[in-house]
């Protein structure tokens, strides 16, 4: 990362004499068409002021990017139309985010330190035995760690404005800013907002998976998943089983592609699914789900039901102009586990870094080539866990015997410390070559048996 | 944005209260004023699978066990779908029998004891006792319970049970095929060139066609499968190229802006 910083300001600084102009002067192509396109140097230098960049939505994307940029000196404006949203949300964050964010540990309402899987055929294998005393899974409520995070972009000289963005004229010119139009709720108490415009000059689209910006710069869909869940009031002996342990359930009845969930959160439980080619369906995968969890959430009642779309894969165009995507917008969320939120905080913070960076801490206009850096910084290193995971999920959540060869192979230790490793610290560890061929003869021996048992299965009441 | 999450808010608010609905997924009425009756009872009717089982294992300690066996779950299957399509006072006696019984499934696993067959394990039996309960899952699909947890291992049945049940069948029927496929080749080639079986062998393109036969019949089983693996091919790079997407029009989008 430090010898890209290093590229870019020899760059300015080589040559120099050529760059402090800032007139509309047209860019040589050749510039254009290499990847590593070292934009500052040719980038006009802002008179007066400094770099106006605008985040829509206040999310942990959009809170990340705006600390990082409020801290780099730019000048942001963070758009968020509802401050005490409370998303719907699995709520799980990996422990790295809690030292790479430096998030103070009472947001996190429990420490989850054991997993419960369970197949098809109720065969329950628990996960966490590898861990180490201080390596948990951190349970959160999104509307405290969003609030934390936007608080302390705030503190950081970001300027929080409640409002709901409406569109964005696209410049005409080529260093013009943006319009943004947007519904200023702000020092008003309920009823419609006040239509306001802001001039910006770079856009970053944090506002989730129904991404405006995204439409606005026709960043094209994706393909989502719906998640379905329902928070649960449980009576206070089952929900000490919850005390550190969350459950994943697996098979056709709860989910044909995806899982059925119990997650604690702070009080209460969430029980959940989702799935991404039934949908109509997700009604009687929720029922499933309760079912196979009935014992445990007996004498529970339904305090609330919430549902929200999840990406599967990034949309089209996570880019163009001076507009970037990140986090849900951008969809970053991993296959097989779903996770995103500590993806959309990073993606937020490293595409704010590329704009301090591309900028020169707010002193020169960016370009599109500066924000192509955060997406190639951002492919290059999670790219890999990306692909694993999906990886995991075509193989895995094919079938029921899959998924009963999963859940045997989760039994294992070496694949749970390879499993949590690369989860907590979010790098896909190369293990020793050893265990991971046996590993690789026990998933094959799995899947085999798995699938032998489901034709003597077809071959009974046919 | 919030319309999704509204909407189907709207469209939930009915289900305020959690209701059971057994061996009925397709079913999701509920029953109000019932519902949190539902709860209290379904503890008692849990214990009865257990008591029942122990009389039962009294009766089957021979080798007739087999046979008991098969009788509980065909009756489980008959008083479910009357049950659930009845009224409350039957829905208690659906919840008894809704839980796989067998004998031989003893906490959570099979009991090796109960198969044996001439003084040794009978795998074969052991591998259809858990075929039919994965099937009974299926169509009814249980509450997994911490008092009553499954820790069947597949593994535990060892692997030249597996091959001698499921591989050896399907290995003679694919040699069998290569076979036939390897003599029709063979005499067509020799009546075409003249060239014997072991002046084929030494030939490399022979050699090719042979490969490819081989691996022809191991390949594709079924008609379905040359669909299968062209779908596979496409599937394996699908997700490869939504991330590249964004790169493609580097070029186009930028030459836009200009």
């Amino acid at each position: 990362m430090s010898s890209i910083a290093l590229k870019s300001f020899l760059g300015l600084r080589i040559s120099s004499p050529e760059t402090p102009q800032f007139s509309y002067r047209p860019k040589p192509i050749t510039h254009r068409r290499k990847f590593t396109v070292v934009a500052a140097a040719t980038s006009p230098k802002i008179d007066g002021r400094n770099l106006r960049v605008a985040v829509i939505g206040g999310g942990p994307a959009g809170g990340a990017a705006a600390e990082t940029l409020a801290k780099g000196g730019i000048e942001t404006f963070l758009i968020e139309r509802k401050m005490d949203n409370c998303k719907p949300c699995g709520g799980a964050i990996p422990l790295c985010m809690v030292g790479e964010f430096d998030l103070p540990l009472d947001i996190i309402d429990r420490r989850v330190t054991k997993m419960k899987m369970i197949s098809p055929s109720n065969v329950a294998v628990d996960i966490g035995r590898t861990l180490k005393s201080h390596e948990y899974i951190g349970m959160v409520r999104r509307e405290v760690l969003d609030d934390y995070l936007r608080n302390r972009a705030k503190e950081n000289g970001a300027n929080i404005i409640n409002g709901l963005f409406l569109k964005m004229d696209i410049p005409k010119e080529k260093n013009a800013p943006y319009v943004l139009h947007y519904s200023s709720y702000d020092g008003k108490t309920g009823g419609v907002g006040e239509k306001t415009t802001l001039e910006v000059d770079v856009v970053i689209g944090a506002d989730g998976a129904n991404s405006r910006v995204a439409k606005s710069i026709d960043a094209g869909d994706y393909e989502y998943a719906i998640a379905f869940q329902e928070r649960i009031k449980i009576p206070d002996d089952k929900m000490a089983y919850y005390e550190d342990l969350a459950e994943m359930y697996v098979g056709d009845d709860v989910s044909p592609d995806f899982y059925g969930w119990v997650f604690p959160k702070c009080d209460h439980v969430a029980v959940g699914t989702g799935t991404v080619t039934h949908k109509g369906d997700i009604k009687k995968f929720q029922l499933a789900t309760r079912k196979r969890a009935e014992d445990k959430i007996l004498g529970g009642k339904i305090i609330r039901v919430e549902a929200h779309p999840i990406p599967e894969h990034p949309r089209p165009r996570r880019l163009s102009g001076r507009v970037a995507l990140v986090g849900d917008a951008a969809g970053y969320v991993t296959k097989c586990s779903g996770e995103g939120i500590y993806f959309a905080a990073k993606s937020g913070r490293m595409c704010a870094e590329a704009i301090v960076q591309g900028s020169a801490n707010g002193k020169r206009m960016v370009e599109e080539g500066d924000l192509r850096k955060y997406l190639e910084k951002w492919d290059k290193t999670y790219w890999p866990t990306y692909k694993v995971l999906d990886i995991l999920q075509k193989v895995f959540y094919r079938s029921n015997p899959a998924r009963e060869a999963f859940v045997e192979m989760c039994a294992d230790e070496y694949v749970q410390k390879m499993t949590f490793d690369s989860y907590l610290y979010k790098t896909v560890v190369p293990g020793s070559p050893l265990e991971d061929i046996k590993l690789a003869i026990n998933t094959i021996g799995s899947l085999v048996r798995a699938n032998a048992l489901r034709r003597e299965m077809d071959k009974l009441n046919v | 944005m919030s319309t999704t999450m509204s909407m189907s808010m709207a469209s939930f608010s009915p289900l305020t209260r959690i209701s059971t609905t057994y061996s009925s997924l397709s079913k999701p009425h509920h029953h109000p004023n019932h519902s949190n009756n539902h709860f209290t009872l379904t503890l008692r009717p849990k214990n009865l699978p257990l008591l029942s089982l122990s009389p039962l294992r009294a009766s089957a300690g021979t080798s007739d066990s087999a046979e008991t066996a098969v009788k509980p779950p065909p009756e489980n299957i008959s008083v479910g779908t009357n049950g659930s399509a009845s009224a409350v006072p039957v829905a208690e006696e659906v919840k008894v029998s809704s839980a796989f019984v067998d004998p031989r499934w003893v906490a959570g696993t099979w009991d090796l004891m109960q198969f044996r067959k001439n003084g040794t394990t009978d795998w074969d039996a052991v591998i259809d006792a858990e075929a039919r309960r994965r099937k009974w899952l299926e169509t009814n699909p249980e509450s997994s319970s911490n008092d009553n947890p499954v820790v069947f291992d597949t593994s535990i049945v060892p692997w030249w049970a597996w091959i001698k049940r499921f591989h050896l069948p399907e290995a003679e029927l694919l040699n069998g095929r290569a076979a036939m496929i390897g003599f029709f080749m063979t005499y067509l080639v020799d009546s075409l060139t003249g060239v014997g079986l072991v002046d084929q062998m030494n030939n490399f393109f022979c050699k090719t066609l042979l490969f490819v036969a081989v691996g022809g019949v191991l390949l594709i089983r079924k008609n379905e499968d040359v669909d299968t693996f062209k779908k596979l091919l496409e599937e394996t790079t699908f997700y490869d190229k939504q991330w590249q997407a964004t790169w493609q029009d580097e070029n186009s989008s930028t030459s836009r802006k200009d």
